[in-house]
């Protein structure tokens, strides 16, 4: 088991730069999700920490050895990539058997590990087929095993279940889940999909552009996103973000909208913010309705999720926002109506460097 | 839209023709012609091989012999000893082509500057005209003037060996310019099979820590296997054919040290013009070709069905 | 081939283990390698470029000479025929003013040209023969093709399994039938009957190289093409035929090279009129001995085509080639 460590690592190709000089520390056993819209380097990230591509700055310490310039095989990791890669003309059997026989295992030891690795999977019954004949989750399945089957210091998994079928999707999760908790082995997992890295690390990396954009516990960057990038990308949908102006104590929103924070708040933003601007980010879920409540704004369109409903209102003229309210309010569209935010779900925002202006002594 | 559609019907009805119409017209002239070039041909040297009969005397119809052409092609140990000649001279060039081509190919395989233009520089000799091949390689083999032997270490001329007058060297002298202008059709279809090997299977073999070596056996040969064996049957079926290189090297000579068989069958059918003969030779010919083929088809198949 | 499923581009542009030393020492081994082989294998085409260029002497000297005073003698002997000139008449020859060029060059080997041979002749054969089958089976393939890959043609995988195993058939097997047939239609030594045979013989090839292309075309395009109002030989001829351009092009190239480079069935149904450059180019003798400079330069003049062709579509050919072995 392991820990991973990436100091001031980057990649460039030519000028352009793929990751920026980046810092992470990963502890043993830990599950880190690298998540992130595609061509943020979070895949160019996994792969230099796999040996599949060259750091141009920068070391990568695995388990307390500088391992920046070995070989991938030197390395002691198990990779999954987003489309299997298995190798078409092996069976199951032969693919998860692979890296044992690479390695000279003995026949016996080889038969028994790989038994082992497919009851784990319970993918017994497909040894025999070849990858082609098989469904994308079944082939996932043997992916993960040939992953699993080395019993490696650390698992590294390249989007893997973007391939698959939403039904599958689910399943697979739970199944990476369970296998991780299982095994407890330190793990870097790279997806674009919020709700997958929501559901399945200890920690999130979010990355945009080559630039970490923060790190944190999956109830950190939802509920305390550091920019307005991870306010945006995180949740479904994102944070609300409403422009308006600071001044005395009250943030001056469209529509004609003030809204007044709790009383201990005015002086970190007064201190925090550069200018008068402000963006006062909240999420759908933060609003609540009231018909004494301190903002309004007037319903656009209502969709019924079952569980919850999702309200689109529009704040002023073309500032659209999403609120979830119970299942049971109703609504009609073009109504006005009256809500208050829960204070603890509220993050102002600096629009200047879009960054989020920290307050401290918050409840 | 509505407008369309009845413009289209109109247009249609006019001046078009039928699906059916079409499919007549476009395959016929293929079937047509196949069927008179080939087809014919071959039942019409079937009908001969069962005769007694030469092309210049059209006055003597075909005489029906039954099986004799046979009988006597088949006991003849001359026969037997083209056929054996000939089944080296295959085994051993495709083999050689095989393994300089596919050896090429490896080396191809990873782009660096200019490998477009050597692949193609390489290519060259399949281009030109064997029979041409054959009789400027027999300039390059003379013992007096060649620059073979000048290039091989024989620097004063007639010291060196004499590649095309000595029977058993005129054969490997034949095989060194068939594997030099074919090796490259080896090299061709190899390549196109290795860069169609996906290159997250390499990685996905380096994180498996496989070796080189333990890459190139499991995932390397295999998946190249289909393409390499579709040139080997190419070039095994070509081999078989062998003729305009041997008449432009040494015309079968000396003696008949280097008479394949398809020079023999050329000799028999258009300068001693036993038609009859040479009909059924052909025909011996043409089952040892299935054969050979249908071995490799079904390997092929084995391969394929692997990979699947 | 085994692809599965999916396979997506990895751009990637260095990898950890193919940065090291070693790695570079392999590369530059193999680069060496191939290098190496590519310099060997060409010194043959080298020497024959060479020698078309050179005089008789120079040819046959040894050591091979690399430098030298290039002559087009060879090109003369090759398109002349050419009688010794007797000792006595030499000088009065060579004072003569009325030379031309070529003749005046020949003087000076000792020999007097006494016309045209017949190689242009069988040269223009060639063109003709092998330009009218290379279009003819282009031609034939590419509407085979079509109605293979677009109709359910009845018994169509039989057909297609016919129209291959007919390139499989040795051609020693169908020439002497050929022979007898092409002397009772009068096709021997024709040029007709040469131009038919090549297209057949090439016919199964292009078919089925060309099905693959076309295969490949979506029939989105036609259909669109169709409701557009277009009858289907014009959606064939504007929307399917420029779109299969790269299949047709890699098709031409190799009908052409067959086509052109031919030897046995120009040899055995072919004497005087039809007779095409390959099986020319050996019987071209000199006033005593061979004539090597004249070989090598009809050679030289017979590849030259066959270079230009292929290097202006090898991207085209490259394609061709793995298509058609993958498809079979």
């Amino acid at each position: 088991m392991a820990d991973i460590e990436l100091r001031q690592v980057e990649k460039r190709f030519g000028e352009q730069y793929a990751v920026r000089p980046l810092d992470l520390c990963i502890k043993n056993g830990e599950f880190v999700a690298l998540l992130g819209p595609s061509g943020c380097g979070k895949t160019t990230t996994l792969r230099m920490i796999a040996g599949l591509e060259t750091v141009s700055g920068g070391r990568i310490i695995l388990n307390g050895q500088d391992v920046t310039w070995l070989k991938p095989s030197q390395r002691d990791v198990a990779m999954v990539f987003q489309f299997f890669a298995l190798y078409p003309h092996l069976t199951a059997w032969e693919n998860i058997a692979f890296p044992l026989q690479a390695e000279g295992e003995r026949r016996e030891n080889i038969q028994r590990r790989v038994k082992e690795v497919a009851e784990l999977l319970q993918i017994e019954p497909l040894l025999k087929s070849r990858p082609g004949a098989l469904s994308s989750g079944d082939q996932q399945r043997i992916a993960l095993a040939r992953a699993l089957v080395r019993r490696p210091s650390c698992f590294l998994m390249d989007e893997p279940l973007g391939a698959l079928d939403a039904d599958f999707r689910e399943t697979m999760r739970s199944e990476i889940k369970r296998l991780h908790i299982l095994q407890n082995a330190t793990t870097v997992y790279v997806t674009h999909d919020q709700i997958e890295a929501m559901a399945m690390a200890d920690r999130i990396v979010v990355m945009s552009q080559g630039v970490v954009q923060q790190v944190g516990t999956p109830a950190e960057v939802y509920h305390t996103p550091s920019n307005l990038f991870v306010a945006q990308f995180i949740g479904s949908p994102g944070m609300n973000l409403v422009k308006g102006h600071w001044a005395d104590g009250v943030a001056t929103l469209p529509g004609g909208n003030r809204y007044t924070p709790p009383p201990d708040w005015p002086e970190a933003l007064n201190r925090g913010l550069s200018s008068s601007g402000v963006i006062v980010g909240f999420r759908p879920e933060a609003v609540h309705i009231h018909p004494n409540g301190q903002l309004a704004a007037t319903v656009y369109s209502v969709d019924l999720h079952g569980a919850y409903t999702m309200l689109v209102l529009e704040m002023g003229d073309d500032h659209s926002i999403h609120a979830r309210v119970s299942r049971d309010a109703h609504f009609t569209v073009g109504e006005t109506m009256r809500f208050d935010l829960n204070p603890s779900m509220v993050r102002f925002f600096d629009p200047k460097n879009e960054r989020a202006v920290p307050i401290t002594n918050r409840n | 839209m509505q407008l369309t559609r009845t413009q289209t019907a109109r247009v249609h009805s006019r001046r078009s023709l039928t699906d059916v119409q079409i499919q007549v017209l476009f395959i016929a002239p293929t079937i047509i012609l196949l069927v008179l070039w080939n087809i014919f041909p071959l039942f019409y040297s079937l009908y001969l091989s069962f005769t007694e009969f030469s092309v210049i005397k059209p006055d003597v119809p075909p005489a029906w012999i039954g099986l004799q052409n046979y009988n006597k092609l088949l006991s003849d140990p001359r026969i037997w000893q083209y056929f054996t000649l000939t089944g080296r001279y295959v085994v051993t060039t495709v083999a050689l082509q095989a393994i300089v081509g596919f050896g090429l190919a490896l080396f191809l395989r990873e782009r660096f500057k200019g490998s477009g233009l050597i692949t193609t520089l390489i290519l060259i000799p399949i281009m030109m005209s064997p029979v041409v091949i054959g009789l400027f390689w027999k300039l390059i083999y003379n013992p007096a003037f060649g620059i073979f032997n000048y290039l091989i270490g024989y620097s004063v001329p007639n010291s060196g060996p004499d590649w095309l007058g000595e029977g058993s060297r005129a054969l490997w002298a034949i095989i060194i310019v068939d594997v030099w202008m074919w090796s490259p059709f080896v090299m061709l279809l190899c390549l196109s099979g290795l860069k169609a090997i996906p290159d997250y299977l390499y990685e996905a073999a380096a994180i498996d820590r496989a070796s080189p070596w333990f890459q190139f056996w499991r995932i390397t040969l295999p998946q190249v296997a289909p393409l390499l064996l579709i040139a080997i049957l190419f070039r095994t079926i070509e081999a078989f054919k062998t003729f305009d290189l041997v008449m432009g090297l040494t015309g079968g000579g000396p003696g008949d040290a280097t008479e394949l068989i398809a020079v023999h069958l050329y000799r028999a059918a258009f300068t001693r013009f036993t038609t009859g003969e040479s009909s059924a030779l052909a025909y011996i010919i043409l089952v040892i070709v299935i054969a050979v083929s249908n071995l490799y088809v079904r390997s092929l198949n084995r391969i394929r069905g692997e990979n699947h | 081939m085994a692809v599965s499923t999916t396979s997506a581009p990895i751009t990637y542009a260095t990898r950890v283990d193919k940065v090291g030393a070693r790695y570079q020492f392999t590369r530059a081994l193999r680069i060496a390698v191939v290098v190496l082989y590519a310099t060997i294998s060409l010194i043959p085409v080298f020497w024959m470029v060479t020698a078309a260029f050179k005089s008789r002497p120079d040819v046959v000297a040894i050591p091979p000479k690399v430098f030298f005073t290039p002559t087009i003698e060879g090109f003369i002997s090759l398109l002349t025929k050419r009688v010794l000139l007797p000792p006595g008449m030499m000088e009065e020859y060579k004072q003569r003013t009325d030379l031309n060029f070529a003749e005046r060059i020949m003087a000076e080997r000792g020999q007097r040209i006494t016309g045209p041979s017949q190689y242009g002749q069988r040269l223009l054969n060639s063109v003709i023969v092998a330009s009218a089958s290379t279009v003819l089976s282009v031609l034939l393939g590419v509407l085979a093709a079509y109605a293979f890959s677009r109709f359910n043609v009845p018994g169509k995988g039989d057909l297609l399994f016919f129209i291959l195993s007919t390139r499989m058939l040795p051609p020693v097997v169908v020439t002497i039938p050929i022979f007898l047939m092409y002397q009772q239609l009068r096709l021997y030594d024709t040029h007709l009957g040469l131009i038919l045979l090549y297209t057949v013989f090439n016919l199964s090839f292009a078919v089925w190289l060309l099905k693959g292309f076309i295969d490949e075309i979506p029939r989105e395009y036609e259909e669109a093409a169709l409701v557009d109002g277009y009858s289907r030989l014009q959606a064939f001829r504007k929307v399917v035929l420029p779109q299969a351009i790269t299949g047709i092009a890699a098709t031409f190239v190799f009908c052409l090279i067959f086509a052109w480079n031919e030897y046995a069935f120009a040899l055995m149904l072919t004497s005087e009129r039809a007779r095409t450059a390959p099986p020319s180019i050996p019987t071209v003798l000199g006033t005593g001995g061979i004539e090597w400079s004249a070989i090598a330069a009809g050679t030289l003049g017979f590849l030259v085509p066959v270079i230009i062709v292929t290097f202006a579509l090898r991207d085209y050919l490259l394609r061709g080639v793995t298509f058609g072995a993958l498809r079979k």
